[in-house]
């Protein structure tokens, strides 16, 4: 019986969003204080489940857990075949960090999305829509499911960019759409192209059919090869828009700077992360020989992503577009992680992945707090704040120092495992972009520098530092980074066992 | 007891925990005694800890800290004649500098963060010199790193003290940067980061010369990075923006420190290659001359002791490199003494000064203040290697190392830079005591918690030289039951140390000549070498040379980038969004190309298309 229960978690814990929203509902418009706080208490019951899955989670398991599985429909095909698609929803080593993360992530984004200051009941709605999508799509265990899950995400942050971003909102949100509608059309080609090849998209019995010998033999042939390298290769599009893998990154560049902060928390810490995701599970996981044969590629890719975003952070005038090509730079570790396709680099680009969840939220949580304050986020109009927001720029300071990577903090343990993975492959790549260590302290101490010390600027002398109730949120974030930092093992035991079993695919 | 090793560093991170939560809280003198006694129980624990380590011997615990896929890295605490050793000094001095902190910070508005991060600064280097597994004390290093970064960048709204924190950062972290290949080079080639594994599999012939040597030198790059050795020593003297006594607490028990410490660690890995040995050899001496040299001319009291450390650190890396494992040590227990003196002292002089450190200015202060003046005399002594201040038979124990070795080079450079340290050392004395000064110091008293640190570090400069000599007690103790560390005992030639006092002697003869009794002109190296004069006033150009092929370039890179990110990729960018609205503009002849439209009407379509289709059948 408790196993049964256990087993519809993942159900429950991805649908568990909408029970806030439908609450959302009953409240007036107007009772905006109300809606704030329902709109947080709604993302509690997700947090709790997913406490929950990480504490009863078998950490020697390689295989899926709380398995939760429905027929669902079929489309029969003339002569008595059909494909089966199924309802089937669980939970791996891979998957449970992401959404153990993706649960605190949204939790304290909806603190900060307390400084939204028009149409909340629709904005929370929304939220909530997002948190259940980002939800389902890594405990989605089918193909066809994921992709729902994917397309709910990407129409719930149009809408979120679209209506409660910055100044040039809509031209972010449309761009950000375009984009990531090119993502989806690459990722529909490939399911429809292994639908066709399996007659299922069910992740198990993908990975079964297709580690079969027999069908190795057949696919290994023309045409079918080349069929299988373009459901490959567009996949790998699909997720690398969404990483991004520079050049397909412009367009998180608009909406780290236009999205609401709030929004950017969940993005940035959470959505991007779909690309990591794919990338380890439908790449590495579903299409080893072919992640074998581009990984010199994705490295390649990868030490771009590191050095180009590296560079461009440094010299940007805005704390915003300082963050956003941080990012690219960070994404661009786990790129190496997967590149490296042995364990040490899985496993590191999974704690990135976490990892960089977590800080990007404590950064954009700044962030947020910073254009509520002094209504800027341009580093020339920035300066001194340690002065008149000592708390404010502390959490900077801290959330700067887990960015650089600085060890005891969450970024040190990935980059390390990173690093340690792609050392054993490709260690020219690897020499070259562990510079980018240095590099990233240049940018981070600058904008870190830059906003807090030298003198204060006068028009930011009588702004306030942030109150308990804002700052609670943020240490939060920074005790959970702090604790990987310190004690890795806590993600690291759960997560082993999956890592070895996906390494072992790929001969790592 | 030997289980509760582990309670030593934890004494000033708790002090950290409280003082940061507290620091609106605590007034000034609480904040200074949480900060003291926490070090000051580190220091009995310490003491504590030696006592155990002779009674007992040595001692190692571990624990798993991260796993993945057969590899277990695992953390723990390692008790031996080194580790105890630096715990001393670091928890000894930074309990002094605390103290010393109550009167030289008094009036700042932030007493019990200095605190806070002097505490975290001691946390860090005491977990450091305990960690018995490479990773471990990367960790702990980079945390040595990152409070020099905040305790230097303190004076925040100060934007030198900005610049020399960032400075000091990431100039650091370029050596940092290559420990880290070091470390995961080791654990790729050992399979396991344990420091005794590590010499085991050193010791079986396990790892190929090629990559000892490879990995010796990129640890020797992180030793080079935090001991300031030349070409990465730009930050030192820059990071005297912080309070004094941070300087005294990073040039003699932390920061700097911890490079050396990482070479005497890793010992048995740097004598494995005999290229990595000569590089630690040549690079400790060109640094120690190098830097001697530019704090010949510098007129800033805190640069000079800044230069005059660097150039310290070169003796201690040169004596390493010679093979001198004990001479190294001992050279960087009585450095820690003795440099330390001198900074509290100087920062009682610029206090005394009214915060004026230009040399130029002051004067005279040996008939206002002789305690001082007797302080900073002794320092002085011990630094110029006179006996029997403990400098000289540090200083000894270096140079006969060298000689013993048989690299001549590096022990003529060793004496050359003998004599202008006696030279350098006392023109800053005699500038700072004899003569007089414009500025009024008379009736400016210090304050006797300020006293009597300087007067615990002056007695231990004093004494400190005689844990080694007479009787070698002190290498017999570092070298027992270790076969590793092999090392050569410099056989006394007694002329090695009546050479090296006379060039001492010389150099103070020299500097008495110029600078107090005036019968040699000042411009003594002006005149004749304008040119070389100028050229080590500003430091060599290392600062500019660095700017010009690093930074500038970098940032004109960045911008170039940017320019190609905003118009190249972007321009790309819309040249693909452009052809939908191009087709769709020539097939429905409307010039309505709202790809985006399209693009939501079309993904919100399928998605309830889908939802409509199929959940029916879920639920039915």
């Amino acid at each position: 019986m408790m196993e049964n229960v256990l087993n519809m978690l993942p159900t429950w814990l991805a649908f568990s969003p909408l029970l806030g929203a439908m609450l959302l509902l009953l409240v007036p418009q107007k009772r905006t204080g109300w809606l704030k706080r329902l709109g947080i208490l709604a993302t509690f019951p997700p947090l709790v489940l997913a406490l929950l899955l990480y504490g009863t989670f078998h950490s020697g398991m390689d295989s899926v857990q709380f398995e939760h599985r429905l027929q669902w429909f079929e489309i029969p095909l003339s002569g008595g075949a059909s494909w089966e698609l199924t309802y089937h929803m669980g939970v791996d080593g891979l998957s449970m960090p992401l959404v153990v993360m993706a649960t605190v992530v949204a939790t304290l984004a909806a603190f900060a999305s307390t400084y939204i200051q028009k149409r909340q009941k629709e904005y929370f709605l929304f939220f909530l829509i997002l948190e259940m999508g980002m939800l389902g799509v890594f405990l989605a265990q089918n193909l066809f499911l994921f992709f729902l899950f994917f397309e709910i995400t990407l129409v719930s942050l149009y809408f979120l960019i679209g209506i409660w971003g910055f100044v040039h909102r809509e031209r972010a949100a449309n761009q950000f759409l375009l984009y990531n509608g090119l993502g989806s059309a690459f990722l529909l080609i490939s399911l429809v192209g292994l639908l066709v090849l399996f007659g299922t998209l069910d992740f198990n019995q993908l990975q079964e059919l297709s580690d079969h010998p027999r069908t190795k033999g057949v696919l290994s042939q023309s045409p079918l090869k080349e069929i299988v390298w373009g459901i490959f290769l567009s996949m790998v599009v699909a997720f690398g828009i969404k990483l991004p893998i520079f050049p397909f990154h412009r367009w998180m560049l608009k909406v780290h700077t236009e999205a609401p902060p709030a929004v950017v928390m969940v993005h940035s810490g959470v959505l991007l992360k779909m690309g990591a995701y794919g990338l380890i599970r439908f790449g590495v996981q579903l299409f080893p020989d072919q992640m074998r044969t581009i990984a010199t590629t994705l490295a390649v890719l990868g030490l771009v992503n590191i050095l180009y975003g590296a560079v461009l952070a440094f010299v940007q005038q805005d704390l915003k577009r300082v963050l956003a090509y941080a990012s690219i730079s960070h994404m661009g570790i786990i790129l190496f992680g997967v590149a490296s396709a042995n364990v040490s680099g899985l496993t590191g680009a999974v704690f990135q992945a976490v990892s960089h969840g977590l800080i990007s939220a404590v950064l954009f949580f700044f962030i947020a707090s910073l254009v509520d304050r002094a209504g800027t986020t341009e580093i020339g109009k920035l300066g001194g704040m340690a002065r008149s927001a000592p708390v404010l720029t502390g959490v900077f300071l801290a959330g700067g120092l887990a960015l650089l990577g600085l060890p005891g903090m969450s970024g040190f343990v990935s980059e390390f495992l990173v690093f340690v993975g792609l050392f054993q492959q490709e260690p020219a790549l690897a020499a070259v972009g562990i510079l980018g260590l240095v590099l990233t302290a240049a940018y981070t101490l600058r904008a870190v520098l830059a906003t807090g010390f030298g003198p204060l600027k006068s028009r930011l002398s009588d702004i306030t530092d942030i109150k308990p109730s804002e700052a609670a949120p943020m240490l939060m974030l920074l005790a959970f980074i702090l604790l990987i930092g310190v004690y890795p093992d806590v993600l690291g035991e759960p997560i082993k066992a999956t890592m070895q079993m996906i390494a072992s695919r790929i001969g790592g | 007891m030997i289980e509760n090793i582990w309670a030593i560093p934890l004494f000033p991170l708790i002090a950290f925990v409280l003082l940061l939560a507290g620091r609106n809280v605590f007034q000034a003198k609480t904040a200074t005694w949480v900060g003291s006694l926490s070090a000051f129980l580190s220091f009995l624990g310490s003491v504590a800890a030696l006592w155990v380590q002779l009674s007992e011997g040595n001692h190692l615990s571990l624990f798993p800290w991260l796993s993945f896929g057969e590899t277990t890295i695992r953390f723990g605490i390692e008790l031996n004649q080194l580790n105890v050793l630096m715990m001393i000094l670091v928890s000894l001095i930074s309990f002094l500098v605390q103290v010393y902190s109550h009167s030289y910070m008094k009036g700042d508005q932030r007493v019990p963060i200095f605190h806070a991060y002097l505490s975290l600064f001691t946390f860090s280097m005491l977990g450091l010199v305990l960690s018995p597994n490479l990773l471990q004390l990367y960790i702990f290093w980079e945390l040595v790193g990152v409070c020099s970064f905040l305790l230097i960048g303190y004076w925040y709204f100060k934007p030198e003290a900005k610049r020399a924190a960032q400075k000091a950062f990431i100039v650091t972290r370029i050596g940092d940067v290559g420990l880290l290949i070091a470390v995961i080079l080791t654990l790729l080639y050992v399979g396991n980061l344990e420091l005794t594994t590590i010499f085991a599999s050193l010791d079986a012939g396990e790892i190929p010369p090629g990559m000892v040597t490879l990995i010796a030198l990129l640890v020797f790059v992180g030793a080079v990075g935090k001991s300031g050795q030349f070409p990465l020593h730009t930050w030192l003297p820059d990071a005297m923006e912080g309070p004094t006594p941070v300087s005294a607490l990073i040039h003699a028990a932390t920061m700097v420190a911890a490079g050396v410490f990482l070479v005497a660690r890793m010992f048995p890995l740097f004598q494995s290659s005999s290229v990595a040995m000569d590089t630690v050899a040549w690079t400790g001496a060109f640094t120690a001359i190098f830097a001697a040299g530019i704090g010949l001319v510098q007129y800033d009291i805190k640069r000079v002791l800044a230069y005059s450390t660097i150039s310290q650190l070169g003796y201690m890396m040169f004596a390493l490199g010679a093979g001198g494992y004990v001479a190294g040590i001992f050279h960087l227990m009585t450095h820690g003494v003795f440099k330390a003196l001198l900074f509290l002292v100087a920062g009682a002089i610029i206090i005394v000064f009214n915060h004026e450190q230009d040399l130029r200015r002051m004067g005279g202060l040996w008939k206002t203040h002789p305690t001082l003046g007797w302080f900073f005399v002794i320092g002085c002594l011990s630094i110029a290697g006179i006996p029997p201040f403990s400098g000289f038979f540090s200083k000894e124990e270096v140079l006969l190392a060298a000689f013993a070795d048989g690299r001549m080079g590096i022990f003529i450079l060793g004496i050359v830079t003998a004599f202008l340290t006696a030279f350098y050392m006392f023109r800053l004395f005699f500038l700072a005591f004899w003569g007089k000064s414009s500025i009024e110091t008379r009736g400016k008293t210090v304050a006797s918690t300020m006293i009597w640190p300087m007067g615990v570090l002056a007695l231990l400069s004093i004494l400190a030289g005689f844990v080694e000599v007479p009787g070698h007690h002190l290498s017999f103790w570092l070298r027992e039951g270790s076969d590793t560390i092999s090392g050569k005992v410099g056989e006394a030639s007694i002329w090695v140390a009546f050479f090296s006092i006379a060039v001492s002697l010389a150099g103070i003869i020299l500097a008495w000549a110029v600078y107090a009794n005036k019968s040699i002109p000042r411009d003594l190296l002006q005149k004749p070498f304008p040119w070389l004069y100028s050229f080590l006033h500003r430091k060599c150009y290392v600062d500019e040379m660095q700017r010009a092929i690093v930074v500038e370039p970098y940032r004109m890179l960045g911008f170039l980038l940017s320019a190609f990110d905003r118009y190249i990729v972007q321009g790309i960018v819309h040249l693909v969004a452009g052809i939908p609205r191009f087709a769709g503009a020539i097939v429905t002849r409307l010039q309505n190309g709202q790809a985006q439209t399209y693009a939501l009407v079309s993904v919100i379509g399928l998605v309830l298309l889908i939802i409509g289709l199929t959940a029916g059948r879920l639920f039915g």
